[in-house]
């Protein structure tokens, strides 16, 4: 019975063929284009934010209390602790199964100058193959190599930095800054590596050399500035904030959104903004589903008439328009999740390069080649949406339908 | 074999830098200088007073112009602190400010601080010899932390005294260059009485500054109470 | 003659043409509110960062702009000041000298900038009076009474009454270092502006520095802030290669790129809604012109050409899309200058302006009557577009076909 219903559906919507088409095209082409701006859009979003984590806030932070204020070597994390108390310290982090990994960075501010330029610069001594490991810092890199090269005396430099400075791979850099003491102390160093992270506020001034070397440059001995922590999963991110927090009260444990907290906002508004477009689409497609619905349910009127007047129950008469409806519905749904599900799938893999729509990405931390990001939310939202705007846009021809008399629809023409 | 000319020449280069640098400085020093910094608008004279053991310590006053007289300098092996009376204040220079000029001058403070690393930081070689003058080319040293790519000075021969010293970057561009002339006797002490630098920048077109000196009292014993931060302020009036 | 047939049509088919008409009157509200929000929070965000300190127009020495040193100052301000205002459009010049200091209080030493200005033209080129937080504007006799950003004040633990230092070089390079007293503090929402800005009444600044008749840039304001860019080229003629005169576009570029960029993704987005209205829209005449086969096809038979059918189809929708635009067009209107006049507040999204260098929340929608017009025309074409299809294809079918069409 039911195939009978769905055999009636097919004959109504081949017989207009280009109405139904045009529907279905609609219905396609939207959320082809929706699924597209979502996943693009969202692409974008999340690698600000991965570039953020990445090369520097991982996604959480630990600090000394007080040195986000005041950035001096003498508010380090374990600076003045004991070897025992540093030794726990690191078990638990090694320890914790919700950290996949986490590094040391010994930072201070100094001047990078060559015999021409000098500039301020932010100094990161860092452990490189930690670093990749943690954040694939590797893949930053632009230019040179990511190596600090003999007896350490490579630096990497952060690209806006190398072209304030006009150096290049090989140049020679000296280093000043203060130490532990606050003497100024000096070293000259290599250029070996540039790279670029659209972190801004990275490509600008920071500059990385080994976490040894910055340790006797600065002279100090023990501790860290800043800790980076990566974890195997998002969801216990607030878990472990609070359990780190809880078990070292002298530091500062901040989320990546506490360090970046810009960045979480455009999620949220990217979020909202994707909600209310969305909405926006599925109505208006709604209302083409509900115009062809309705002039299809006037047409048959009569149709409809006779078959309640010999006795077909109203609710077959109902699967049949929805089963109309869904028709329609669904083969678009399944059209553009295919289209869209396919070009997300190919911008995921070699990206989209949205310079072409503007050169001016780079300078506002964007990447220029956008990866797209698929989430199976898109789809069940877009399934929901279109079901949902299936069933609201023949219930006002059905109620049509069912307030009618029988006789009356049949005598009307 | 084609090494060994070299090498020779390099004892020989070490040794006309030592004794440059001895000649230079002594074992202490007292001057008096005055330093014109000229620009492509106007030029300005200063004087001063400046008392040093080695190349390690020294303490700078500034006598004239009257606005600045007073402000003291300290400079203990890489740190300097000034003191400025008008401000009732002793800073200590930060490493952010160590290559910006000292006093408006063509030097920078780093040069007053690292004056000693001529003969430490670099790997000198004789290049040449004329009749007057040996030409020396300096090398920093892999470790050395100077910006500079070479430095070529010529040295004249009859007091082992410096005439040019031309400053590169690492590409060989000359950066700036420093000229010593009218040596006088100082005791049993030959010194140049006059210095002129001029940077060959373009951001610096026009610039000079140029230090006379018109005393120097060699070898004799400095009070060490010169070189501690209190002296900043005491010093001062 | 078709025009009265046309316009019979339309009001006989009231179901189709309501409907059709709701959606173009409805996208073009969209399409003229979604522009006037792009452009009037562009513009917003153009005209803070614009007024908040880095004025319409700056005039700098030639070269300072690419090396901001000493070399390439504003030597003669004065005369300089008497040609520039001397511009047709000039409301007024107003120079400043910056140059960067060590402020130092106790044992602390932070850099940053301290900058000599003209208290009274500052007002009014310039945010700096009413971002006051704390204490007093300055005044034109004013000694060594500093007004500070707040961001700088609090680095330093500075409140207003306290004394502190600073040491820099003068305009001459020589040495220069005074004590100075917080007179007021200013917040203007620019983090890192307000974390490096302190300024001095311009009097006392050239005397300790060494600036008589100097300065670093001007500012300029224009009559017409519109006509910022014709002014700053004319200013340029007047006083010749020695001096730069650039308006907002040129020392503002990469907040104007930003900007585009935006206005890109804003239409982008647009486009993927409009599509899907196009569709709808083409669905709905479909549907009607569909409905009325068999009339068509009797007006065929009695000898209508397929040229008239045509030409009354598409000025059915000629008229139907006129309304639409104009109805939508109207109240997009209405909204873009309500909220022209009364602009939205966003106090959430302070954080992301801040990235942006902007400090002000509150965006007004643009009302340009041109651009409103603009978009009604991209509309009213879109919509015949979209009944294109179903005409044409309507009018292949041969009288007897339509006629008997079901």
């Amino acid at each position: 019975m039911y195939s009978l219903a769905l055999r009636m559906a097919w004959a109504s919507l081949a017989r207009r063929p280009a109405r139904s088409f045009l529907v279905v095209l609609m219905i396609c082409v939207s959320l082809w284009g929706l699924l597209l701006m979502q996943g693009i859009y969202d692409g974008m979003t999340e690698q600000m934010i991965a570039n953020a984590i990445r090369s520097d806030s991982g996604q959480l932070s630990l600090f000394g209390r007080g040195y986000r204020l005041d950035p001096s070597l003498d508010k380090l994390i374990g600076g003045k602790e004991t070897e025992n108390t540093r030794e726990k310290f690191r078990n638990l982090l090694d320890s914790d199964p919700r950290v996949r990994s986490w590094v040391k960075r010994l930072r201070q501010n100094g001047l990078v100058a060559t015999a021409h330029y000098s500039r301020n610069t932010e100094i990161y001594g860092v452990d490189l193959d930690r670093e990749d490991r943690h954040g694939r810092l590797k893949s930053y890199l632009v230019q040179g190599e990511y190596d600090f090269g003999n007896r350490s005396k490579g630096a990497i430099i952060g690209f806006k930095l190398a072209e304030k400075l006009q150096v290049k791979i090989g140049k020679k850099i000296i280093l000043s800054a203060q130490d532990i003491n606050s003497d100024v102390t000096s070293i000259a160093l290599r250029i070996t590596g540039i790279f670029k992270t659209n972190n801004l506020g990275l490509d600008e001034n920071a500059l990385f050399i080994d976490l040894e070397r910055a340790r006797t440059f600065l002279g100090v001995e023990q501790g860290v500035s800043q800790i980076s922590i990566m974890l195997h999963d998002d969801q216990q991110l607030a878990s472990l904030q609070q359990d780190l927090q809880h078990a070292l009260p002298n530091l500062d444990v901040l989320r990546w959104d506490e360090l970046y907290p810009a960045l979480m906002q455009s999620r949220v508004m990217m979020k909202g903004f994707s909600l209310v477009i969305s909405i926006m689409i599925f109505g208006v497609a709604g209302l083409g589903i509900f115009g062809v619905m309705l002039v299809s349910v006037l047409e048959r009127m009569r149709e409809f008439g006779i078959m309640l007047a010999i006795g077909t129950a109203f609710s077959q008469v109902r699967i049949i328009i929805l089963a109309e409806a869904l028709f329609m519905g669904l083969t678009g749904l399944l059209a553009g999740m295919v289209c869209g599900g396919l070009s997300l799938v190919y911008f995921k893999i070699y990206g989209l390069d949205l310079t072409m729509f503007s050169e001016a990405f780079e300078e506002f931390g964007m990447d220029a080649i956008t990866y797209a990001i698929i989430r199976p939310d898109y789809f069940v939202t877009a399934f929901v949406a279109v079901v949902l705007a299936t069933f609201v846009s023949v219930y006002f021809p059905l109620r049509l339908l069912r307030r009618a008399k029988p006789v009356e629809i049949i005598n009307a023409v | 074999m084609l090494l060994l000319p070299q090498i020779i020449y390099a004892e020989n280069a070490n040794d006309i830098i030592e004794k440059v640098v001895d000649n230079l400085n002594g074992k202490t020093a007292i001057m008096e200088i005055s330093m014109v910094v000229k620009t492509s608008r106007a030029e300005r004279t200063m004087k001063m007073k400046s008392y040093s053991i080695g190349q390690e310590k020294s303490f700078i006053k500034i006598l004239y112009p009257k606005k600045d007289e007073g402000i003291t300098f300290l400079k203990l092996d890489n740190s300097m602190w000034q003191y400025v009376p008008r401000i009732e204040k002793t800073i200590k220079i930060p490493a952010s400010m160590m290559l910006q000029s000292w006093m408006g001058s063509d030097f920078s403070n780093d040069d007053l601080v690292k004056e000693s690393s001529l003969s430490d930081d670099y790997d000198h070689a004789l290049i040449a010899e004329t009749e007057d003058d040996y030409n020396l080319e300096l090398h920093p040293k892999a470790d050395a932390a100077v910006v500079w790519g070479k430095i070529l000075m010529s040295v004249s021969k009859q007091y082992y005294l410096p005439v040019t010293v031309s400053y590169f970057d690492e590409d060989g561009v000359l950066i700036r260059e420093l000229l010593y002339t009218d040596v006088k006797a100082y005791g049993k002490r030959f010194y140049p009485s006059r210095w002129v630098m001029t940077p060959k920048t373009a951001d610096k077109k026009g610039h000079e500054t140029r230090i006379i000196v018109s005393d120097v009292i060699f070898d004799m014993e400095v009070d060490e109470n010169y070189f501690t931060k209190r002296a900043l302020k005491r010093f001062s009036r | 003659m078709l025009i009265q047939l046309a316009i019979r049509n339309v009001l006989a088919y009231r179901k189709h043409s309501v409907i059709t008409f709701l959606l173009g009157a409805v996208s073009t509200a969209l399409l003229v509110f979604s522009s006037a929000w792009n452009d009037g929070s562009h513009q917003q965000m153009i005209k803070n960062a614009v007024e908040i300190y880095s004025g319409y127009i700056q005039i700098t020495g030639a070269e300072f702009r690419k090396s901001p040193s000493f070399e390439h100052l504003l030597f003669n301000v004065e005369k300089l000041q008497k040609d520039v205002e001397a511009v047709a459009g000039v409301d007024l010049f107003s120079p400043r000298f910056d140059s960067f200091v060590l402020y130092s209080v106790g044992e602390k030493a932070v850099g940053g900038m301290l900058t000599g200005i003209d208290p009274e033209k500052e007002r009014r080129i310039s945010r700096l009076y009413s971002s006051l937080k704390e204490g007093r504007y300055l005044s034109k006799t004013d000694t060594n009474q500093l007004y500070i950003g707040n961001e700088l004040a609090r680095r330093l633990k500075l409140q207003v009454g306290d004394e502190l230092a600073f040491v820099g070089s003068g305009a001459d390079y020589s040495f220069a270092a005074d004590k100075l007293i917080v007179k007021g503090i200013f917040q203007t929402g620019l983090f890192e502006f307000d974390a490096t800005s302190a300024f001095l009444a311009k009097p006392y600044f050239d005397m300790i520095m060494a600036a008589e008749n100097l300065a670093t840039h001007g500012i300029v304001l224009p009559h017409d802030t519109q006509q910022a860019d014709i002014v700053a080229k004319n200013i340029g003629r007047k006083i010749g290669a020695e001096f730069q005169s650039a308006s907002w576009m040129e020392t503002m570029a990469p907040l104007v790129k930003s900007m585009k960029l935006d206005s890109v993704f804003g239409y982008i987005t647009l486009g993927i809604i409009f599509i899907v209205i196009f569709f709808v829209i083409m669905i709905y005449t479909l549907l009607a012109v569909f409905a009325r086969i068999r009339e068509i096809g009797i007006m065929r038979a009695v000898g209508t050409t397929p040229r008239q059918i045509l030409g009354i189809l598409l000025l059915e929708s000629s008229i139907l899309g006129f309304i639409s635009v104009v109805a939508g067009g109207l109240i997009g209107a209405v909204f873009a200058y309500y909220f022209n006049v009364h602009p939205m507040v966003f106090s959430g999204m302070e954080e992301q302006f801040k990235q942006y260098g902007l400090a002000v929340s509150a965006m007004p929608t643009a009302f340009e009557p041109f651009t409103i017009l603009r978009d009604m025309l991209v509309m009213f074409v879109l919509l015949l577009l979209s009944t294109l299809y179903p005409i044409i294809k309507v009018n292949r079918y041969q009288p007897i076909e339509a006629m008997h069409h079901v």
